[in-house]
């Protein structure tokens, strides 16, 4: 191994950030990483989906050791943020959402020292912005790890415990045209009539249940209303964010019975996975933090990860980590400081030697 | 290996030699979550609440 400095740290996520990779579009990205993994040392390739992968094996053993996995993603929200370094800060698509964490994973994992009959690997996934996620669906048939961390911006200094679940609409409502001052109400308003309904059901279901990462958040997403001068359509996409143990099937049901005449579909249905502070994943992080100086912190996201997908199918300990603040995520000004990078690297290095070592 | 009180329950919780401060140790007996406080002597409180962020 030829573990990386600091300044070819640097120069690795900058190098990522500076090559737009939106979802479909990771190529040129992948093999960026793929041939810097192999400079330090990684044995790289790029998969079958089109992941950026890189492993690592500790010497030889009698007996297989753990087997970690560090699952980030390659591919950012769509949107160009200009790609700059002020001060202490790089500014660029991606710098947090999640080409940082990646990087900390590539950079940290490369500096971390393996116990005999470990294996170390890591996954710049494609596609993870996408309601697909691809590239995680994939990496989900191809290991069986005794740990995940999933890379995503946590702060250095805490660990995402978990995620919620996410499952998207699509809802389409035709009628015959008519004249704005007749009888008949406008199409668009048969599908306020049925946001509102969709939107009582949370309200309901979420009585009593004060911690955002148990309610049940409905988002509307784009109304679009057209006509041909023959038949009037509306077309309405929204968005949920599910709690714990939810029953998405009955919610389903409840949604297009809601919709009288209307052609309702579903897509992108992943549960809310979440794992405890006492996991052998958050401690690693806590006393690697610990380590490095940090007050750890625990945090439960809104949002919907990788992590949902490989958590059903792995259950293992899992949770999320990596440079920067998530509140930047899909912003016009997303940018992380190369100094909290740094350090969240030296924190990979450790929690990966935590993990895989005995005990 | 150490041992301390569940706070909650008075139960008997292990925390192994090398438990650091902030580690959370859940009560086998009515599993509340215990953050370490002190490991010499051993101490430990109820854990707080875990935030809640936006996004990924």
């Amino acid at each position: 191994m030829i573990p990386p400095t600091d300044e070819q740290a640097i120069e690795l996520l900058k190098g990522a950030v500076a090559i737009d990779s939106p979802s479909r579009q990771e190529r040129p990205v992948a093999e960026f990483l793929a041939a810097r993994m192999r400079e330090c040392g990684w044995a790289s390739r790029i998969d079958d989906a089109g992941n950026a992968v890189g492993e690592r094996r500790g010497p030889a053993a009698d007996a297989p050791g753990r087997t970690l996995v560090m699952l980030g993603h390659m591919d950012t929200a769509p949107g160009k943020v200009p790609v700059r370094t002020e001060g202490d800060l790089l500014y660029g698509r991606g710098a947090v959402d999640a080409k940082g964490p990646l990087c900390a994973f590539i950079a940290g994992g490369a500096r971390a020292e393996l116990p005999p009959g470990s294996r170390l690997i890591v996954v710049g996934a494609v596609e993870e912005e996408s309601a697909t996620s691809k590239g995680a669906r994939f990496a989900a048939t191809q290991y069986q790890p005794d740990a995940c961390l999933i890379g995503e911006p946590s702060g250095w200094d805490a660990v995402t415990l978990g995620y919620k679940g996410r499952l998207l609409c699509e809802y389409t409502a035709e009628q015959d045209s008519g004249h704005t001052a007749g009888p008949e109400a406008p199409v668009a308003h048969r599908a306020v009539d049925w946001i509102n309904a969709v939107r009582a059901y949370g309200e309901q279901f979420n009585e009593g249940r004060t911690r955002l990462f148990d309610q049940l958040m409905v988002g509307v997403r784009d109304i679009r209303t057209s006509s041909d001068g023959l038949a009037d359509r509306v077309e309405v996409s929204m968005g949920f964010r599910l709690p714990p143990k939810f029953e998405i099937d009955a919610f389903e049901a409840f949604v297009r019975d809601a919709a009288p005449g209307a052609k309702v579909s579903f897509r992108g249905r992943e549960v809310a996975w979440e794992d405890t502070r006492s996991s052998a994943a958050a401690r690693a992080l806590v006393r690697a933090i610990r380590e490095e100086g940090g007050s750890p912190s625990y945090k439960l996201k809104t949002g919907t990860a990788d992590l949902n997908v490989v958590g059903p199918v792995w259950k293992c300990p899992i949770v999320a980590y990596g440079p920067g603040d998530s509140r930047l995520d899909h912003t016009p000004n997303e940018h992380i400081s190369l100094a909290e990078y740094l350090r969240s690297i030296l924190v990979v290095a450790r929690a990966v030697e935590g993990l895989l070592g005995a005990g | 290996m150490a041992t301390v009180e569940c706070t909650e329950c008075g139960a008997e919780i292990e925390a192994a030699d090398n438990v650091i401060n902030g580690e959370i140790l859940p009560c086998p007996s009515c599993g509340a979550e215990m953050e370490v406080t002190s490991t010499k002597p051993l101490k430990v409180e109820l854990a707080p609440e875990v935030r809640e962020d936006w996004g990924e």
